[in-house]
């Protein structure tokens, strides 16, 4: 009888000690603790193009901005209507997908020596963060990405966040003429490693940054007009300069954009936009504007409208951009030269910034495959710039280029332009910033949290 | 050892030989003649005792003017003198003095139920075969106190949740263990690819293989069983061949019909906007604001007027077959069941089949060892269309589909899609073009080995697997809205569990006190596979092969999780007065931080029989006791790899990578936290049972407090700015009291007529304490955990109120939107209750079973959309009208007229307008049944026959609640899933005929 005792108190000892090795098995089998930097910058760019280039609140934007309308009865965004949760993939796509990611890319090349990575990395760090902080004004940075050492990052001031851009941007520059490590290839869907490309979309960026605080408290104008036009010496030099990303557009592949424009989400272009290409008479209009597949006509939506219409009864984006195999345009040649435009109206007059003008509207009639007859009737009929009417005319090409682009937004709240009124069943004027997002509000709650829509930025006041 | 063993027999034969002993046989039955094992027989003043076997019958060896005493559980001990007679008859009479249940408790240990220290009910077989339903835990909703159980939607196989006394985690686990003859089995939702719920996998147990469930709902109960326990443990026993004696052949058989519960809509108005008709053809809208019907004339012709729910759903049709035959010797027995079942669900093309193969066999081998083994197989196949508000479901488009307007053909003369309104599916189309196929093949073995080497002595190995492989197919053909170049997913998913129990129990009696102590080891190792290839752009309909779609990713993941665990029990009986049981456990498992990963706990329990200490001539209180516990149970309630944060394959917007030739790896969302330590309930219980008036009224009546400290918050929220969305923490803190009510009452019992009445009562208070940090509120689905209210508060857009609470009325005339967001209501009901009447006159029964629930808000989103729509019955009333409420613009009494499209249009655009009081009263079940007996089967081949008719959800009251069923959850028996009525396959009224054969 003892014996068995014995013999089942042995055999359960044993097991005991053999127990913490049998229960030594949460080694994650489906992610890796380590990987190389190729295999980040990939879906980080993905990121950038899909979820943040053209990502919600870039749409949100874009109906404040009476460009797209939803074929809804009000309320909606078209009349202003935003919850906090509405921004919540936003705050993740920028700050988790893509800044995260970066900054973790960034650490991982510069301990590699890696500087074509850290570069890249920074560059869009800046992308990322510039993004960010115009939409919201103060937003997380020096105390941020430091995961369980600090849960509650501080708001940096927007003042400083630009510092910050201009800081990594150098550095992005800095770490690309180092020139050493691993080279990039495909890995680089924007521009496939060639690093020239990636200084010059770094000098476009700062010049896109200075000008940004045309407005800002304790900045002026024309100093960062000269700020502008120094980095845009080496800025970008032809449409291939973009920074674009390519879809292959085959099923589950498509442009980001013409997912968003699916029968689905009811979102069409608003009559604001359509109606203005027809005003305009821009040949671009075929190119950019499709007609509606019910009627053959060019027709927008109008935002605020009460009741619903026959989806089929409104146009889409054209293929130009909104066909599945559409590049979404992050920042472009014919950007770079709008922002010459303004900084040398800014520095100089109408008569010098009207040349710049041009070859800016050309640059992008030249990227849609306008004819160069075309282009020049079409300028003509828009007229010479003058003092009264170049700035104008200026941002009203510069949005229609950045076709819905986020910068639309940003150009509109510093300079006014294009004029917009507010449309009807309007619940407040338009918009000059976004909420913060629920998620945020719940997990690292700020007094600056009760910002409304209708509330401006630093370089807004 | 078997030396040892050797000794100890060759002393028994001395002893005989010394005292000149005479063999004695026996056989021990009841009065109705079957026969009584596991007896124990033990001569007085000596130290002879033996068991009766399988039938009854006994050996023992005593001298010829000796007493031996005769105890079995529920009979109660009896005396008798022995005599000349060698071969004796023993009849015992059911002891009601000691309640005569015997319930398996925690690992499968058999007790007497006057002697548990803690609160358990059980639910016998015919109970649940009552209940018509596939589905256990189905089968044994509003049954049992202290239970939750929600049904999720009508589809066939679709999946129900266990809760045992309430929430005790945010994000994690929180529905019951499910131990099956010991073994812990999964339970687990799986099926679901579209929306809609999956199946809970229970739904893979024939209920006609079960012999009873015992619900463990304290935490005393189920210490025991380790981490899993903390949640409550449905133990589920099957059937065995013990004591049929010659084969039993049982037949049943049964045909079901369903008809859906769908909710009213209005039945006047047709397609259209503000009055204006819409055709649906080449005018389309979602809105039924348009002009009345019986009016309402085109090109002179009046349009007709569809019920396009009566014209959608069929009646459902169930069939279940039941063969099983039983059987046993003196030293074995076997039991051997195979059934098919077969719904067809109410809405076309939804079914769920189940194949069901058990077999049973345990045998004596020797007289000290005992082997049982096992072994069930099912096969559950399903066909379900989406459902719920995603834009696939059918349900919703139906649901809203004009009166005015032909849904069929479902097609353009050019093949492309004919709809009413745009961005949704026809949902005739979504029948024929949408699906998910599920097929599950499960394998339950279970093997266990008993050895006695003595009498107080009793070593049990018992080993189980629960093996399982999910084959799912999701299509989605093209030109569908939601995807229109199609969708096609193939998944499988694994499982396997392996259960090792070694348990050593010694039993002793030291004069007045009882004794009983194990000490037993767990081993415990589950492994998940999923391998998941999708397709989209798919080129050929109806082909249902990966290779039909033009991009294709796969995926796969694996998660392993193995736990051990040492545990003891000490039971101490004196005099069957007072009986304390203590409890401890010593855990390890693999998910936790390694310094961390092992963590004792504990239990200790009291419980005390009054009623020996009165008279035994007492005939008002037969029985009465009180029991007093408290219990700690560790739990590990968080998945396998959440200490690491890792590089996970990419997923980006709607692009899995690899992508353009380039693979892709991304930080987890998640953030790892290495420092997850077990999370800890505590619970004090208290509980009194009473029987009286000879036992025709039973109370039994508990009260519990279950704080849980370190809860693990698997994904609570992080601010992204730290670069991740979510971590996991040890910070959760959450109250959970409650009182459970069980009567049992026998108000009238002659010779031919019986009547019994069993009530149940819950009232369960949940509390959140503490989430993390500073985070007062995290969402769990469509409801919110929040620091200091229930676990599971809607919070969303309300109406803007005054200082009194009267609605705030704009210059339009329509109620405000309140700037912030509030509470709008709380899921959990305030109380539950269920009562099961059941009458007997000569060979009929009539039972009846009401249940009831009071409180728990719904989310009622049919509503909801149909306010926008303007479906819901009420918006048949389309008078403009002022709206009650005070105007923001002169703060007087509203007086402006509002349109009634206006009007519900704003309530659909306010939360607050669509939260619904849950309540109700059901007529659940309703049984009618005649047995044949005695002349009228002398004639046939049968020992027994019987019919039933059975009627299912006869009548729902639900005074608050404008849809059809307010029990129906949208999408499944999540934790998130919970709260919301919204489009989901609508639950049945049934009647089922049975009719069940024995020979």
């Amino acid at each position: 009888m003892k014996n068995i005792i014995v013999c089942i108190i042995t055999v359960s000892l044993f097991f005991n000690s053999g127990c913490k090795k049998f229960i030594d098995v949460n080694d994650d089998p489906n992610s890796l603790l380590d990987v190389q930097e190729a295999l980040i910058l990939s879906p980080v760019e993905l990121d950038i193009s899909s979820n943040i280039a053209a990502g919600n609140a870039s749409v949100i934007v874009n109906h404040w901005m009476q460009n797209v309308a939803l074929n809804q009865p009000v309320p909606n965004s078209g009349t202003y209507l935003q919850n906090n949760v509405d921004f919540d993939a936003d705050w993740t796509n920028i700050y988790v997908t893509g800044l995260n990611n970066l900054n973790n890319l960034k650490k991982k090349a510069e301990a590699n020596g890696n500087f074509k990575y850290s570069g890249i990395a920074k560059i869009l760090i800046s992308y990322c963060l510039g993004v960010a902080t115009d939409l919201w004004g103060d937003v997380p940075f020096s105390t941020a990405f430091q995961g369980s050492a600090n849960f509650l990052p501080s708001y940096d001031k927007q003042e400083d966040i630009y510092k910050s851009i201009q800081a990594s941007l150098d550095a992005g520059i800095a770490d690309i003429n180092k020139g050493t490590g691993k080279a990039v290839g495909g890995d680089d869907y924007f521009y496939n490693g060639d690093m020239d490309k990636w200084k010059k979309l770094a000098y476009t960026l700062k010049a896109r940054y200075y000008m940004h605080l045309t407005k800002a408290p304790g900045y002026t104008a024309a100093a960062q007009a000269d700020l502008a036009l120094a980095a845009l010496q080496n800025g970008m030099q032809s449409n291939a300069d973009d920074l674009r990303f390519s879809y292959p557009g085959d099923a589950g592949h498509e442009n980001f954009l013409y997912l968003t424009f699916l029968p689905v989400s009811t979102l069409v272009l608003s009559e604001h936009l359509v109606d203005g290409f027809k005003t305009r008479n821009d040949p671009r209009l075929s190119k950019m504007i499709a007609p509606a597949s019910s009627t053959g006509l060019y027709t927008g939506r109008p935002i605020g409208a009460v009741d619903l219409g026959d989806l089929d009864a409104y146009s889409l984006p054209g293929d130009f951009y909104g066909s599945p195999t559409s590049p979404i345009y992050i920042v472009t040649y014919a950007e770079a030269l709008f922002i010459k435009a303004e900084a040398t109206l800014i520095k100089s007059n109408a008569a010098a910034a009207q040349p710049i003008y041009e070859d800016a509207v050309r640059a992008h009639m030249k990227l849609l495959g306008v004819s160069t007859t075309e282009a020049n009737t079409y300028l003509a009929s828009r007229g010479v710039l003058t003092a009264a009417n170049a700035l104008q005319l200026i941002m009203e090409e510069k949005s229609i280029a950045n076709f819905l682009s986020l910068e639309n937004f940003n150009d509109w709240r510093r300079t006014g332009f294009p004029v917009l009124t507010k449309v009807p069943h309007a619940l407040s004027e338009i918009p000059r910033r976004i909420i913060y997002s629920q998620s945020e509000l719940i997990a690292n709650p700020q007094a600056l949290h009760t910002a409304k829509l209708t509330d401006r930025v630093w370089w807004d006041k | 050892m078997s030396k040892n063993i050797f000794t100890f027999i060759l002393l028994i034969c001395c002893c005989i030989t010394v005292n000149a002993q005479s063999e004695y046989t026996g056989k021990i039955s009841d009065r109705t003649g079957n026969p009584i094992p596991d007896a124990t027989i033990k001569v007085k003043n000596s130290a002879t005792t033996t068991t009766s076997g399988p039938d009854g019958s006994f050996k023992i060896m005593a001298k010829e003017n000796a007493s031996i005493t005769v105890t079995v559980v529920g009979y109660g001990a009896t005396e008798l003198s022995l005599g000349n007679e060698r071969n004796l008859k023993i009849l015992l009479d059911r002891n009601e003095r000691y309640l005569e249940e015997v319930v398996v408790t925690a690992l499968g240990i058999k007790r007497e139920k006057r002697n548990l220290t803690f609160s358990s009910q059980e639910v016998k077989s015919e109970e649940l075969l009552r209940a018509k339903d596939p589905n256990v835990v189905n089968a044994i909703a509003g049954k049992v106190s202290g239970v939750q159980i929600t049904n999720s939607s009508g589809t066939p196989g679709g999946s129900a949740r266990i809760v045992v006394r309430g929430t005790t985690s945010i994000f994690g686990k929180n529905e019951a263990l499910i131990v099956l003859d010991g073994i812990p089995i999964d339970n687990s939702e799986t099926g679901s690819i579209a929306s809609g719920p999956g199946s809970n996998r229970l739904v893979d147990i024939d209920p006609s293989i079960i012999e009873n469930v015992n619900v463990l709902k304290g935490a005393a109960a189920t210490a025991l069983y380790g981490s899993s326990g903390a949640r409550g443990v449905v133990i589920i026993t099957t059937k065995n061949g013990a004591g049929y004696k010659k084969p039993l052949i049982t037949l049943s058989s049964d045909l079901g019909f369903d008809q859906a519960l769908y909710p009213d809509v209005q039945s006047k108005y047709a397609q259209g906007d503000r009055g204006v008709y819409y055709n649906g053809e080449d005018q389309k809208s979602s809105s039924s604001w348009g002009p009345l019907m019986d009016t309402l004339r085109v090109n002179g012709a009046p349009v007709e007027k569809r019920n396009q729910m009566k014209d959608f759903f069929r009646t459902g049709r169930t069939t279940n077959n039941t063969i099983s035959v039983g059987g046993s010797n003196p030293n074995s027995g076997y039991f051997f069941s195979y059934s098919y079942f077969d719904q067809q669900g109410t809405v076309p093309q939804n079914d769920f089949k189940r194949h069901n193969v058990f077999t049973k066999f345990n045998t004596k081998i020797g007289d000290k060892f005992t082997a049982a083994f096992q072994f069930n197989y099912s096969n559950s196949a399903r066909h379900t269309v989406p459902e719920g508000y995603i834009l696939e479901s059918p349900i919703w488009t139906i649901f809203t589909a004009p009166i005015s307007w032909n849904p069929l053909p479902y097609l353009n003369p050019d093949g492309t899609q004919r709809v009413f309104r745009f961005s949704r599916n026809n949902p005739y189309w979504t029948l024929d073009n949408v699906f998910t196929k599920g097929n599950v093949n499960r394998f339950l073995p279970v093997a266990t080995f008993t050895y006695n080497p003595a009498k107080w002595l009793s070593i049990t190995e018992r080993v189980g697997a629960d093996i399982y492989s999910e084959q799912l197919k999701y299509y989605e053909a093209l030109n569908s809205v939601a995807n229109p170049n199609g969708v096609l997913e193939e998944r499988t998913n694994t499982f396997r569990q392996f259960n090792h129990d070694l348990i050593i129990s010694a039993k002793k009696q030291f004069g007045n006190f009882d004794i009983n102590v194990l000490v037993g080891n767990n081993i415990l190792s589950s492994y998940g596979q999923s391998a998941r290839g999708r397709g989209v752009g798919l080129s050929v309909d109806n082909f249902y092969n990966l290779a039909n779609a033009a991009t294709q990713t796969y995926s796969e993941t694996h998660s392993l999780q193995r736990k051990v665990g040492f545990y003891t029990q000490a039971n101490i009986d004196y005099k069957k007065l007072l009986v304390l049981s203590l409890t401890g456990r010593y855990d390890g498992s693999s998910v936790l931080w390694k310094e961390k990963n092992f963590y004792p706990y504990g239990s200790a329990a009291m419980s005390f029989v009054f009623s020996e200490l009165l008279s035994r001539a007492s005939t008002f209180l037969n029985f009465g006791k009180i029991r007093v516990s408290y219990a700690t149970v560790g739990n590990d309630n968080v998945d396998p790899y959440k200490l690491t944060t890792a590089y996970e394959p990419a997923n980006v917007a709607t692009v899995a990578f690899p992508f353009q030739g380039q693979n892709g790896f991304l930080l987890s969302q998640t953030l790892g936290n290495p420092y997850i330590k077990n999370e800890l309930v505590k619970e004090f219980e208290v509980g009194l049972e009473t029987r009286i008036l000879n036992n025709k009224l039973g109370v039994e009546v508990s009260y519990f407090n279950k704080n849980m400290s370190n809860g693990i918050i698997q994904g609570v929220l992080t601010s992204s700015a730290i670069g991740y969305t979510g971590t996991t923490v040890n910070t959760a803190k959450l109250n959970t009291k409650g009182v459970e009510l069980l009567i049992n009452a026998t108000p009238v019992k002659t010779k031919n007529f019986n009547w019994d009445v069993v009530f149940n009562f819950t009232k369960i208070n949940n509390k959140v304490l503490f989430l993390n940090g500073d985070i007062k509120q995290l969402s769990i689905g469509f409801t919110q955990a929040m620091v200091d209210q229930p676990y599971g508060v809607i919070f969303g857009d309300r109406f803007k109120r005054t200082a009194q609470g009267q609605l705030i009325i704009d210059a339009a005339g329509l109620p405000v939107k309140d700037d912030t967001q509030g509470i709008l209501g709380n899921i959990s009901p305030d109380w539950t209750a269920g009562i099961t009447n059941t009458l007997t006159y000569r060979n009929w029964s009539f039972s009846f079973f009401f249940d009831m629930k009071k409180g728990g808000d719904i989310q009622n989103n049919v509503d909801g959309y149909g306010y926008f729509y303007g479906m819901p019955k009420v918006t048949e009333n389309r008078q403009p009208r002022v709206i009650e409420g005070i105007s923001e613009v002169d703060n007087k009494p509203n007086t402006v007229m509002a349109d009634a499209e206006d009007y519900y249009r704003r309530l659909n655009s306010v939360l607050e307008a669509v939260i619904q009081d849950g309540t109700y009263i059901k007529l659940r079940n309703v049984t009618l049944g005649y047995t044949f007996r005695g002349a009228l089967l002398s004639k046939t081949p049968f020992k027994s026959a019987s019919v039933v008719v059975t009627g299912r959800n006869l009548l729902i009251h639900r005074p608050n609640f404008t849809g059809s069923d307010p029990e129906a959850s949208s999408f499944g028996s999540a934790n998130g899933s919970q709260g919301l009525y919204s489009f989901s396959t609508p639950t049945s009224r049934t009647v089922n005929f049975g009719l069940k054969l024995t020979f």
